[in-house]
């Protein structure tokens, strides 16, 4: 088996980076940063220096409190910072896990956990959460709370994002996070990320290895 | 909705074509489809418009009938910015894409569903108004692989 294993440093800045907006030409969907020789696509980056889980306690869709770490120890889990709003990257993402998560066997995606943690607290409602990822998966899990706290959790994963602001125009301008983190059922530790480009097969194909804490 | 800004018809953006040749813009678009969208009220929308002319354009607006409200977006660091308008360049074109720029359709009359048509009206500086239907596809569709 070939894995790609990056540096954290290299990671990161390649992680953190969008796409830049001038919209032109079909190469905007190459990667924006080249860390590897192996030219050859693959959606999934392993990290040689997994992040910890970070240890957020928010609220979940039902209102309840939610202590990640507690509630997915031992468990695959699929982090992503995004919310409601979000026309376009967030519910994609989500849509390519919900529609991967379904070819796993039903234990496995039982002992899954696919948490999208707003980024937009404020519209987020429990409600509004709950009443958003229903339409995709009614097991995934949706958790909202303290702005600060959830961007400082984010931070620890190397996801930087802002608070809901308004723009020129008095519109709501929110940010979402640029990668998925997948977290090992053996070392809850955060091995895997997935950029925003990758797709549906990425995960169909990688997903039996996560659930295992194998390296897709 | 966007304004019709922009007096002068200088070229900016980041094409770098400055327009010569050609007399006039000439526009067409393809690629156009909306993934089904996860809200009732909210969708982003994608499409290529190609620039075969000398000279470029700017998408000013876009308006539907079946949306309260269609706006133009930029993704500039992980956020969504309203455009004031994008260019087309000359000989070139304007793609609006996955994780970067989009339509956003705000005030939905009804959520789409895949297989529904949404018509639009493109509204250029230069070249009119240019209708264009774009089909509601899955909501996980990729242009890239065709499904």
């Amino acid at each position: 088996m070939r894995n790609k294993t990056f540096t954290a440093a290299a990671l990161l800045v390649a992680a953190t980076m969008t796409l830049s907006a001038c919209g032109s030409g079909d190469d905007s969907k190459k990667p924006v940063a080249v860390v590897s020789e192996d030219t050859s696509r693959k959606a999934a980056t392993v990290l040689d220096k997994p992040f910890e889980k970070p240890d957020l306690v928010l609220t979940d869709t039902h209102g309840k409190k939610y202590d990640l770490r507690k509630e997915t120890a031992g468990h695959p889990t699929l982090v992503y910072f995004g919310y409601t709003h979000c026309p376009d990257v967030c519910p994609l993402t989500m849509n390519n896990i919900a529609v991967a998560v379904k070819d796993l066997p039903k234990a496995e995606r039982d002992d899954l956990r696919v948490v999208f943690v707003t980024t937009d607290p404020a519209r987020d409602t429990p409600a509004e959460l709950g009443k958003w990822l229903k339409m995709i998966n009614s097991e995934f899990i949706g958790l909202t709370g303290d702005f600060a706290t959830i961007q400082a959790g984010a931070r620890t994963l190397g996801i930087s994002i802002e608070p809901t602001a308004k723009d020129k125009n008095g519109k709501l301008v929110s940010y979402h996070g640029t990668q998925v983190v997948a977290f090992s059922p053996k070392t809850d530790a955060g091995y895997v990320l997935y950029g925003e480009d990758a797709t549906v097969d990425d995960y169909t194909k990688d997903l039996p290895e996560i659930v295992k804490g194998e390296t897709p | 909705m966007a304004a019709a800004l922009a007096g002068t018809a200088l070229l900016t953006g980041c094409g770098g074509s400055s327009g010569s040749g050609g007399a006039k813009a000439e526009l067409s678009v393809h690629s156009a489809y909306i993934p089904q969208p996860v809200s009732d009220s909210m969708a982003a929308g994608f499409l290529t418009i190609e620039n075969k002319g000398g000279t470029a354009d700017k998408l000013t607006s876009v308006t539907s009938a079946d949306a309260g409200e269609v706006t133009v977006h930029r993704t500039v660091g992980g956020a969504m910015r309203e455009a004031d308008s994008l260019t087309v360049p000359a000989h070139g074109r304007l793609v609006l894409e996955s994780g970067g720029d989009h339509l956003m359709f705000d005030k939905l009359e009804h959520r789409l569903r895949q297989g529904r048509t949404v018509t639009v009206e493109l509204h250029f500086a230069r070249s009119g108004g240019l209708k264009v239907e774009m089909p509601v596809k899955a909501a996980t569709y990729n242009p890239e692989h065709g499904h």
